[in-house]
């Protein structure tokens, strides 16, 4: 009896750890300092959270299909700045935003033709990084563009309903990437095309088209976080901001998905980028360095990969062990 | 002709030369629709790169291969499976993440009924339904169906890989099966399973490869055996005309290859 009671715990460290840490996180930040428990700063903390999370969305689509896409911030400034010289022409912003997406599609139909020759993804994307930040840069001239882009305020900066209007666009790409993962033939594909691209092939399917996905939302995913970034902060900056891929990257992290790719889960994502704003928001309440995020972000990447290792081992111990004796018992 | 008496799959003068060595010479072997055919002989005769040339994996310097009476030419696992050829690698090429019915149905996921189904939606319900009628018919079992298969054991992977294979198989007239090792990983009761299952596909009208080292499950499950040594083949002889020591003789090379092996 033992056995499976022990499993059963790991199973759910491993499944709930990271919202007990959100939860165990805002108490503690509470009870220290009360104004962090109120309705407007937890507004606040989602709005800070929303950019992060899109982000988190784009680098774990790509890491799910396989492929971790380090480009991400280099397409988000490259589409933001052409939203931003479409806005200061006069274009609707609506078929602005449009382009710019398309563009973030593109780069990552690039990435992932070229990552298909069989060039090493990580190597291609920094390349990628930095072609796309140089051309965010020549496009601009190398200046930030502030020319009516406060009319993209409604996507950016509005408050509905008592949340940030960030917050509905992390809504719906969420809903809609999690119903596609988990209720769809594509997304079992495309996961399947993560965990064993060979399994995929030998069942007939062509696991390159899946893999091309990959790239390609997480690309477009790149460039919606450089739209709404340019909504918040009502400019379009030709710098790529590196620090969006760690915080992104991060939030993967702690939702204890496997790097490796093959499995994932958009909600515990989300959770994860709750987590690292939380932390960020907290610190700041409390009048602590605010160098410090960046330290305890780093040690959080470190720490989830560490834990999930761990954690994977021991439930793949006690799985087979389990697994066995209920063999045994339906034999007889 | 009609397809019965045509061989499913036949070679004629195989060899394959890796530079200077000859991993197979002149190597002649048919499986017929409906046999189940063990390919026996030792570490390095020959028998895996044999299977290979079947699946497409590796190309043959010299000789053809007919897939029911057509001369093929594979150039990749691909062509195989176009031809009709399905394969259980050692490798076993699952999912880890996804549940043995996904795994099963693969490539062949069930949609929904209507706009959700045109969206691509697919029908757990049906999809689990549809993996346990197809194992049931298959007399596989698998403890559970929507357990993600890195949760089972060696063993229940095993099975999950040949039920794969065995329903893909099975939904083809003129299947041929090819199976390496089937039985390595498994312990008594699956091995039992696993010669239940080869003998009901064979019966079933489905050609069946089997490379096994598994004497026991060769002598159990097929109806004819083929033993490589050094590349040559060195018998080919019904199962119920021949013995272990025969056979255990060939494999070793204890006794002399039996005559018109070319």
């Amino acid at each position: 009896m033992k056995k499976p009671d022990s499993l059963s715990v790991l199973v759910f460290i491993r499944s709930w750890g990271i919202t007990i840490l959100l939860v165990v996180l805002w108490a503690l930040f509470a009870s220290v300092a009360p104004v962090f428990g109120t309705f407007e700063n937890a507004s606040l903390i989602l709005g800070a959270a929303s950019i992060s999370a899109i982000f988190a969305a784009s680098i774990a689509m790509g890491v799910f299909s396989g492929a971790l896409d380090l480009s991400v911030p280099g397409t988000a400034a490259v589409s933001g700045i052409v939203l931003g010289m479409l806005i200061g022409k006069g274009v609707d912003p609506v078929l602005a935003i449009a382009v710019a997406l398309v563009i973030g599609a593109v780069i990552g139909y690039i990435n992932g033709l070229i990552v298909q020759t069989g060039l090493n993804p990580l190597a291609v994307t920094i390349g990628m990084l930095s072609v796309t930040s140089g051309l965010a840069a020549i496009l601009s001239d190398g200046i930030p563009l502030f020319d009516k882009m406060d009319s993209l305020g409604w996507l950016g900066t509005e408050i509905y309903f008592g949340l940030p209007s960030t917050f509905y666009v992390v809504i719906v790409v969420f809903v809609v990437g999690t119903i596609f993962l988990t209720k769809t033939r594509g997304g079992i594909r495309f996961l399947a095309a993560g965990g064993n691209a060979e399994a995929l092939r030998r069942a007939g399917v062509n696991a390159n088209t899946y893999r091309l996905l990959g790239f390609i939302l997480s690309g477009a995913l790149a460039a919606l976080g450089g739209v709404v970034t340019c909504a918040y902060t009502a400019q379009a900056s030709p710098t790529a901001a590196t620090g969006v891929l760690f915080d992104g990257l991060t939030a993967v992290a702690l939702s204890g998905i496997s790097l490796a790719g093959g499995r994932g889960s958009l909600p515990k994502v989300l959770v994860g980028a709750l987590v690292i704003s939380t932390i960020g928001s907290g610190l700041l309440i409390l009048n602590i360095q605010p160098y410090w995020t960046i330290t305890i972000t780093g040690l959080l990447l470190i720490g989830a990969l560490a834990g999930e290792h761990y954690l994977g081992k021991a439930v793949a111990r006690q799985a087979v062990g389990k697994s066995k004796v209920s063999a045994h018992k339906e034999a007889k | 002709m009609s397809a019965n008496s045509t061989p499913a799959l036949d070679l004629q003068g195989i060899e394959l030369h890796y530079g200077y060595v000859k991993a197979l010479d002149g190597i002649n072997f048919k499986v017929n629709q409906g046999e189940a055919v063990a390919l026996l002989g030792d570490n390095g005769a020959g028998k895996s790169t044999l299977l290979k040339l079947m699946s497409g994996v590796h190309r043959q310097t010299h000789g053809t291969i007919r897939v029911h009476g057509d001369e093929v030419n594979f150039h990749a696992p691909k062509d195989s499976a176009n031809a009709g050829i399905e394969m259980v690698y050692q490798d076993l090429a699952l999912v880890d993440a996804l549940d043995s019915a996904t795994n099963l149905l693969l490539g062949k996921e069930i949609l929904r009924k209507g706009p959700l189904g045109w969206l691509g939606f697919v029908d757990r319900k049906k999809m689990i339904a549809e993996a346990n009628s197809e194992t049931e018919l298959l007399g596989v079992k698998i403890a559970n169906l929507t357990r993600p298969v890195e949760m089972l054991s060696g063993g229940q992977r095993q099975g999950v890989a040949l039920a794969r294979a065995a329903v893909r198989v099975n939904n083809k007239p003129n299947g041929i099966l090819l199976l390496d090792e089937p039985t390595a990983a498994l312990g008594y009761e699956q091995k039992v399973m696993v010669e239940g299952l080869i003998k009901r596909l064979a019966a079933s009208g489905i050609a069946v490869v089997v490379v096994t080292h598994d004497l026991p499950l060769a002598f159990n499950a097929t109806s004819r055996m083929v033993v490589l040594n050094r590349g040559r083949k060195v018998a080919d002889v019904q199962t119920s005309e021949t013995t272990y020591e025969k056979i255990v003789g060939y494999i070793t090379g204890a006794l002399p290859a039996q005559e018109n092996m070319y």
